[in-house]
């Protein structure tokens, strides 16, 4: 609304300047006190005054017009409300009834100048034949005069006043000039604060008694427009123009004011607007539609002559009514109309200028960096600017490309990446202008995933890329408001039911139904409509988000709340985020977002043929995995190969050799010593969780052979798989418990013990390190290192450790190689289930795996010693720990490493063989799996076990259940690693004899094992159990050692404990 | 907070248990499984006693003993707003994690008084006011329960130290 003279009537009788008259809105105190002071005045003025005259005709007056200001007071939008102007009215008729003299002594305070003017004006009227002319000029000084109220100047043109000079003659001068001086006295002593007051009083409410300032203490209903009041037309106009015109106008308006042909208008306006339906018009309020003609005459762009439209009176109103436009928030999604070259664009809301009619957006410029920049065109003319052409497409701002072409036009600062290039500001390679909000798309921007994506790809780091993407899919219904649910708790914030707190018990469209829980109004129910609406939480809520956030589906406890925005600690990753609480709702206690698709946190997953990874993050469309080489990497469902089923029965060896499982919890050895529970194994990786970090869900990857146990879970033997612990508890066993255990061999002369260094592995004393002093069968004296003690423990829970490395050791293997039967037994003799170990032990039938059901298998004689020592068994400790390895792969331990191999190589072989595929179940079949399952491999193994092999290995290697053929095939390529993933081989791996087995076996095609060169025993025993069990058919020497050659130890003669055998048996039952 | 609870659970038994002594290796199994367990909302501390074995029946097909056990049970639940005894165990820059007996809390930074404030350079990393509360790893807190949160087989809180006589307890 633009409009110079909102009072300004057209018809009105009285002059113009009346109705630009600023009610005299001072509070009648003021004039009261005046009216006091000048009445003490009052006699001696009267006797001498000579305006009687005046007195008189201001009786006359005033009355008529307050009368007069009263009835414009109902109507003419005036700033006072009814009660001042009532006050006012009262004033001046006490003014008027007190025969004041106020012309007289104008230097006065009580009296404001503009009713001076009135009087002077009205007495103009009345004398207007003698002082017409003089009185129009000194007027205009006087006006001045009073602007400069009690300044010297003013006192002299009072006395110069027509009125005085009139009746000069009859003026004490000298009195009223003392009177004068007096007063000015006065006003000097008042200190320069009381002045201002008092001028703050005088002028004060001038500006408001002109503006629009307290129209909110009027009641509306009084400011509807009535019949009494001008009527508005709209007035055609060039579009786009109107406010142009309403401008103009006010010019006009202010250049003729006072003149003869003033605009005889009250109000213009406009409603422009580029999306108003009232664009088009200006509307013009005036009494007359022939006013209209006469103010708008002249004016551009508008069009009186054309058919002008009355507005009605009950659609006046609404030509005011402020329309709210669409707020715009930094970070707002917008689109671009104006630079031509950028129509339609998508570009973010970054800041809106404080008058609202701006703001500062980002977008991707489209520059071609001078290429088609020629603007010479070959014909030699200027190319027409602006020159639509083809646009270049959206590509982020390179500094580099700028400066190939044009370094002249490119300033900027590297390090903050921000760049001035051809005039534009761009900053991390979006553009950024400030552009008119006029010519942005607000509305229904609908941004698209890939239109977002591209905003997000300018970051550096790919996890704000996913947000974005989040965000994108959000917006797309983020159209709707904040959606209350019945049983929200909601607070209002706003209006009249502010600090009101209740739930929600009905929502229809905008309005929320409440029912109050606390403060006075408990218990009742209300109305309130949901823009000045916020869920309410508390501290320790269990919430999860909703809605438009970026944190969309995290859930999580709140821990503070400041306002609306709430800050949360995430369940998953326990980092915290904050969110509007708009954007959160009460949760379930299932935490979500734990899952996309099959895929959930922390589930591995097979990325390629060679790489699985664990799940750290899971978002709405991809998830962040770590894989086995501790990077991690986004993924998309698609991305992934397969989910690798968690393998309860996994198993793995950790530094010391010792069998680690899902969930015991190990220590990485050196490095950053981070501790953690085992939630994969997968060959010799081993991923661990732990909750003393964050970082990747608090998973990490590290080797098996990298950690130290901490605690394994619970007993090995307990685990839910392997069904109830029936040794632990049932009676039977516990009435005569050494009945199943065979005794330990025995062995003669001086125990190997004595002396030794040993490690307890159980009970109370568990990990001290001790010597021992003396034994017995069964038990030892060991004196503890740490504590000045001397204990009896069982021999089995006594771990040598050789004095000088600390490294485990077997002492009663030490000796063995010189046959094979006493040092053999020994090694076997240190196992509780030693007595399996023997040629009849193994012999059994039902402790073969081959034959036991998995039940079963746990009580072959591999499972004993696993259970009692982990990867120490004497088999494959002894191979291992061999000095002299040629020595050692004589001797059946020795032996038992290569048997070992053979044994891997076997599997593939088993597959192939009908005997195998059908015992699928075995647990050997199941620990090599892969070989199993890889034809080729298992074709390689058996017809030339190695020369094959190569092709056939890249396909076996991926797959999953590898990790027994990921040892194999390290076997076959690299000596070293392989060890890693069987307890056995871990152990194997470090001596020498281990290595130099496999050495010559990978390369040199034949491996001794396979090739069973160097355990002639063994393997003839092998064949020949073959031989004699047809079933099995000769596929795999080692293989039919496992099944066959071990429990015949008649077939073997001196080879009985076959460690082939003993080994398959072994995984077997880890598996 | 302690409770003792009357709590009814169903135990099976291997025939290889079957005999004389079976209410025994009944109550044994049953403490086994339940000690130290979370069962929803509070922690099973101990088993005091079992005051009703039912007659065992055999279930179809496995040839198991389901016995219905009713028994006594000391048990911890905590509640919001109460106030624990806790250590730290990690301490990081968001505030810190304690451990309550079975139950792991975390004290975010913004529920702690704000003159406490992390201190990165101190070995280990601490939460101090520079006076007398430190609160490092291994440190007594006092911590008032704010949030509760069941997960299967866990419970997991948030905590706070704002407040008089909470955070660091004074050895």
């Amino acid at each position: 609304m633009a409009s110079n003279a909102p009072f300004q009537f057209a018809g009105d009788s009285d002059s113009d300047d009346e109705n630009f008259n600023p009610a005299p809105a001072e509070a009648s105190d003021d004039e009261d006190a005046g009216v006091a002071r000048n009445a003490s005045r009052n006699d001696d003025r009267r006797a001498s005054s000579p305006a009687a005259d005046d007195d008189d005709d201001e009786d006359e007056v005033r009355p008529s017009k307050s009368a007069s200001k009263r009835s414009r007071g109902a109507d003419d939008e005036d700033d006072e409300g009814e009660e001042e102007e009532e006050e006012e009215d009262t004033g001046a008729n006490k003014n008027g009834y007190d025969d004041d003299e106020e012309e007289e002594d104008e230097d006065d305070d009580d009296d404001d100048d503009v009713q001076h003017r009135h009087r002077r004006k009205r007495r103009k009227d009345h004398r207007a034949a003698f002082f017409d002319i003089e009185a129009e000029v000194e007027d205009e000084d006087e006006a001045e005069d009073e602007e400069k109220d009690g300044e010297e100047i003013e006192d002299f043109i009072d006395n110069a006043h027509p009125d005085d000079i009139a009746e000069s003659g009859h003026l004490d001068d000298d009195r009223r000039h003392r009177q004068l001086d007096r007063i000015r006295e006065l006003e000097d002593s008042m200190d320069a604060e009381k002045q201002a007051e008092i001028l703050q009083l005088r002028y004060g409410k001038r500006a408001p008694a002109r503006g629009y300032g307290e129209m909110a203490v009027v009641p509306k209903r009084l400011l509807l427009p009535s019949v009494d009041d001008p009527g508005i037309w709209a007035v055609r106009c060039k579009e786009g123009k109107e406010r142009d015109v309403v401008f103009s106008i006010m010019r006009r308006i202010e250049e003729r004011a006072g003149g003869k042909d003033e605009v005889p208008i009250t109000a213009a306006f406009e409603r422009g607007g580029p999306n108003s339906v009232m664009k088009g018009y200006i509307y013009v309020e005036a009494r007359r539609q022939n006013d209209i003609m006469i103010a708008l005459d002249g004016v551009l762009d508008v069009y009186p002559r054309s058919k002008m439209i009355l507005v009605e009176l009950k659609d006046m109103p609404d030509l005011l009514r402020v329309v709210k436009t669409p707020n715009l928030e930094p970070g707002a999604w917008v689109r671009l109309k104006k630079p031509a070259k950028h129509a339609g664009d998508l570009a973010q809301v970054v800041d809106v200028t404080e008058n609202g009619l701006e703001a500062r957006v980002r977008f991707i410029p489209r520059l071609d960096y001078g290429v088609r920049d020629d603007s010479i065109t070959a014909d030699g003319k200027r190319k027409r600017p602006g020159m639509p052409g083809p646009r270049p497409p959206q590509r982020l701002f390179s500094e580099i490309e700028a400066r190939k072409r044009q370094p002249r036009y490119i300033q900027g600062n590297p390090q903050t990446n921000t760049w001035t290039y051809m005039g534009e500001d761009f900053e991390n390679g979006f553009q950024v202008k400030d552009i008119k909000i006029q010519q942005l798309d607000v509305k229904d921007v609908n941004p698209t995933l890939e239109e977002v994506t591209k905003f997000a790809s300018g970051s550096e780091d790919g996890t704000e890329n996913l947000d974005l993407k989040a965000l994108a899919a959000s917006l797309k219904d983020s159209n709707t408001n904040v959606a209350y649910v019945p049983g929200d708790v909601i607070e209002v914030y706003e209006g009249e039911q502010r600090g009101v707190v209740g739930k929600a018990i009905n929502v229809q469209g905008d309005i929320v139904t409440l029912r109050v829980s606390e403060g006075d109004l408990a218990g009742q129910t209300i109305e309130v409509p949901n823009k000045g609406l916020r869920k309410r939480f508390r501290e320790g809520d269990h919430v999860k988000v909703i809605g438009g956030s970026r944190f969309r589906d995290e859930v999580g406890m709140i821990v503070k709340i400041v306002e609306d925005r709430v800050t949360l600690l995430t369940d998953q990753t326990h980092t915290e985020v904050t969110v509007f609480s708009k954007d959160l709702r009460e949760a379930s206690d299932i935490g979500g977002q734990g899952s996309l698709g099959q895929y959930s946190l922390l589930d591995l997953v097979q990325l390629d043929p060679t790489t699985v990874a664990c799940i750290v993050k899971v978002d709405r469309e991809s998830m962040v995995v770590l894989d086995q080489n501790g990077d991690t990497r986004q993924v998309m469902p698609s991305q992934i190969a397969n989910k690798l089923p968690k393998r309860r029965t996994a198993v793995a060896a950790d530094r010391n050799g010792s069998e680690i499982r899902l969930d015991d919890v190990v220590r990485e050895y050196g490095g950053q010593q981070r501790q953690g529970k085992i939630i994969h194994i997968h060959r010799s990786y081993i991923f661990l969780h732990s909750n003393a970090t964050t970082e990747n869900a608090g998973v990490f990857v590290t080797r098996a052979g990298n950690v130290n146990t901490i605690a394994a879970k619970g007993g090995r033997v307990t685990n839910q798989n392997t069904g109830p612990d029936l040794t632990a508890m049932n009676p039977a066993l516990k009435r005569n418990p050494a009945q199943n255990q065979m005794p330990p061999p025995k062995t003669f002369g001086r125990d190997r013990a004595l002396g030794q260094t040993v490690s307890i592995r159980r009970g109370g004393y568990k990990g001290l390190m001790g010597i021992v002093k003396d034994t017995t069968d069964t038990s030892a004296r060991v004196e503890l290192h740490g504590k000045n003690k001397i204990i009896n423990i069982p021999k089995n829970d006594l771990i040598f450790k050789d004095k000088i490395t600390g490294k485990t050791i077997d002492i009663y293997s030490r000796g063995g190689r010189g046959g094979f039967g006493g040092p053999g037994r020994g090694g076997f003799s240190g196992d509780r289930m030693g007595g399996s170990r023997t040629p009849m032990g193994a012999a059994g039938g039902e402790r073969t795996p081959a034959w036991g059901a998995s039940k079963s298998t746990a009580r072959t004689p591999a499972w004993g010693r696993a259970e009692a020592s982990g990867s120490r068994t004497p088999a494959w400790g002894d191979g291992s720990r061999t000095v002299n390895p040629y020595d050692g792969n004589r001797t059946a331990y020795g032996d038992g490493n290569r048997t070992a191999y053979g044994g891997a190589t076997s599997y593939g072989g088993g597959s192939r063989t009908p005997a195998w595929s059908s015992s699928a179940k075995t647990p050997a079949h199941d620990g090599f799996g892969h070989g199993s399952k890889t034809p080729a491999y298992g074709s390689g193994g058996s017809s030339d076990p190695w020369g094959s092999k190569t092709p056939a290995y890249g396909v076996s290697a991926p797959t999953p259940g590898a990790t027994g053929g990921g040892s194999a095939d390290s076997w076959g390529y690299t000596p070293g690693p392989i060890d890693a993933p069987t307890p056995g081989a871990g152990l194997s791996a470090p001596t020498p004899a281990a290595l130099n087995a496999p050495t010559p076996g990978a390369y040199s095609a034949p491996t001794p094992a396979a090739v069973s060169a160097p355990t002639p025993g063994a393997w003839q025993g092998g064949w020949g159990a073959d031989a004699a069990t047809p079933a099995v058919g000769a596929p795999t020497p080692a293989a039919s050692g496992g099944y066959y050659g071990a429990p015949t130890p008649a077939a073997y003669g001196g080879a009985p404990e076959t460690p082939a055998a003993s080994g398959e048996i072994r995984y077997a039952d880890d598996d | 907070m302690f409770f003792l609870h009357n709590l009814e659970r169903t135990v099976t038994l291997h025939p290889s248990y079957f005999g004389r002594n079976m209410h025994d290796l009944v109550t044994t199994k049953l403490v086994k499984d339940v000690e130290g367990t979370c069962a929803g909302d509070y922690y099973v501390i101990a088993v005091m006693d079992t005051f009703d074995v039912s007659e065992g029946r055999i279930l179809p097909g496995n040839g198991m003993a389901e016995f219905t056990v009713h028994y006594r049970a000391v048990v911890w639940r905590p509640f919001k707003g109460e106030v624990i005894d806790a250590i730290a165990q990690t301490v990081n820059p968001h505030g810190f994690f304690a451990q309550a007996g079975p139950l792991r809390l975390f004290v975010s930074a913004h529920l702690m008084p704000d003159e406490i404030k992390y201190d990165a350079s101190a070995t280990p990393a601490q939460f101090t006011n520079n006076a007398d509360m430190v609160i490092e790893q291994g440190t007594h807190v006092r911590i008032r329960i704010i949030g509760m949160r069941a997960e299967v087989g866990d419970m997991w809180a948030i905590g706070s130290i704002n407040g008089d006589f909470l955070g660091c307890l004074q050895a």
